[in-house]
């Protein structure tokens, strides 16, 4: 799990946001053993209470459960929830496309153009050498 | 939580001769905050911090920590700290570091001895090393020991990763945030650092000059300042006004300024001028804290 440090929004929905992802690449499954709050905070540099605020939310959302006296588990019938992940994606790319001028109409035109053209040229992320990226 | 204040001070003041270290400090660090002091070299942290220990005698205003003066029951209030100061000087340099951990450990009931141990291995320390011969990132690493050691309700680190290596800098702040999961502790912590402290701090304070400009939760910092991306007429001039909130005009159609206010009435101010905001981004914890170092703030 990273964090990306320039990311403004609150911590503890980027640590939220960071375990939906995981979920959906399939990095995190059904009955896994979550690290512990200690673990996570001392790995990612983050107060403990932010990231006790997340697996609370997650938890509340039915993403995690807490098993007594051993842990935080990700939940039996979790599915992964791809359209919220969908949703952040698509918000950030839409921020940036405003932020260049480019309306929503071209913007999705191009994806789909980039995207066919990709098949004979695949992409190179433009920020891999930057942290936070996450996996 | 118990919603209080851990560190308090009232209206301190300090001078050295003709300079002003403090002016009227009024710190609020609440019961289980990181607390991040930030401010230019001379501004007054490490003034501070000597100020709560007792270590400096403020020339006017009084401290406390969990409630107990810091002059009148200053070793009761002391008995709450571990403390790093800004240069590490540990006074007994004929003694090894093994027997100054001892030594230290007599004086607190609550030292945790396999812990100081676990602490000591994690930070590489020598402990059969005079700590007279100790290079200044030794010193450090002992000294951030002897804080952490005893499990105290509040932490003063002044500079605490100072003259660390980049890899022992990380690996410290790693084992500040387990010492918070395992330990219900308050810090109180200066730096110039403020970057590396990004996602650990959850309320800044900004000295300028002796002076506290700025002091707020992350929320509330981060709802302070926003970076605005403005469109702007060829030729316009920022009101006088405007610019002390530092908005700069340099003749280009689109312009960004990080700015100190209101968001709204900001965007009210800036409408008025003539200039057009296309966007208010948030900022990180770091960015935020530094744009009240940077230029004038109307409050």
């Amino acid at each position: 799990m990273n964090l990306d440090p320039r990311d403004p929004r609150p911590l503890y929905l980027q640590i939220m946001d960071e375990v939906r992802r995981a979920l959906v690449v399939g990095t995190l499954r059904a009955e896994d053993p979550m690290p512990s709050v200690r673990e996570l905070s001392s790995q990612l540099v983050v107060n403990p209470r932010t990231v006790s605020q997340a697996y609370q939310e997650l938890e509340r959302e039915g993403v995690l459960y807490v098993r007594r006296g051993q842990g935080t588990f990700v939940s039996p019938d979790v599915r992964a929830d791809r359209r919220v992940v969908a949703r952040e994606v698509a918000k950030r790319a839409l921020l940036e496309a405003r932020r260049s001028g480019l309306g929503v109409k071209e913007l999705i035109e191009t994806i789909r153009k980039v995207a066919t053209e990709e098949v004979e040229e695949p992409l190179v992320p433009a920020s891999s050498s930057k942290r936070g990226d996450g996996k | 939580m118990s919603g209080g204040n851990a560190v308090t001070t009232h209206g301190i003041s300090k001078r050295y001769g003709r300079e002003t270290a403090l002016d009227g400090v009024n710190l609020r660090v609440p019961e289980g905050a990181v607390y991040v002091l930030v401010g230019a070299n001379g501004a007054g942290k490490s003034t501070t911090l000597k100020v709560l220990m007792n270590l400096e005698r403020a020339d006017a205003g009084t401290a406390e920590i969990h409630g107990l003066d810091t002059v009148r029951r200053g070793p009761e209030a002391r008995a709450q700290v571990g403390y790093v100061p800004e240069r590490p000087d540990h006074g007994y340099r004929w003694m090894m570091c093994r027997g100054l951990l001892k030594h230290v450990a007599a004086y607190y009931p609550t030292w945790d001895h396999p812990y100081a141990d676990r602490l000591s291995l994690a930070f590489g320390l020598r402990l059969d090393r005079q700590v007279a011969t100790l290079s200044k990132g030794e010193s450090r690493r002992l000294q951030l020991v002897l804080a952490l050691g005893h499990r105290p309700p509040v932490l003063l680190l002044d500079e605490p990763t100072d003259g660390l290596d980049p890899v022992v800098r990380s690996r410290t702040l790693s084992l500040l945030a387990e010492h918070l999961a395992d330990t219900p502790t308050t810090i109180l912590i200066s730096t110039h650092h403020i970057h590396e402290l990004e996602s650990l701090a959850d309320h800044v304070g900004v000295l300028r000059d002796g002076r506290l400009v700025a002091q707020m939760s992350r929320d509330e910092l981060q709802r302070t300042v926003g970076r605005y991306r403005v469109e702007i007429p060829m030729g316009w001039q920022a009101t006088r006004e405007l610019q002390v909130a530092g908005v700069r005009a340099n003749g280009v159609r689109e312009a960004q300024w990080t700015l100190v206010g209101d968001q709204r009435e900001l965007i009210d101010r800036l409408t008025l001028a003539g200039a057009h905001v296309r966007e208010v981004q948030p900022l990180a914890l770091a960015d935020a804290a530094l744009a009240f170092l940077e230029h004038e703030v109307t409050r």
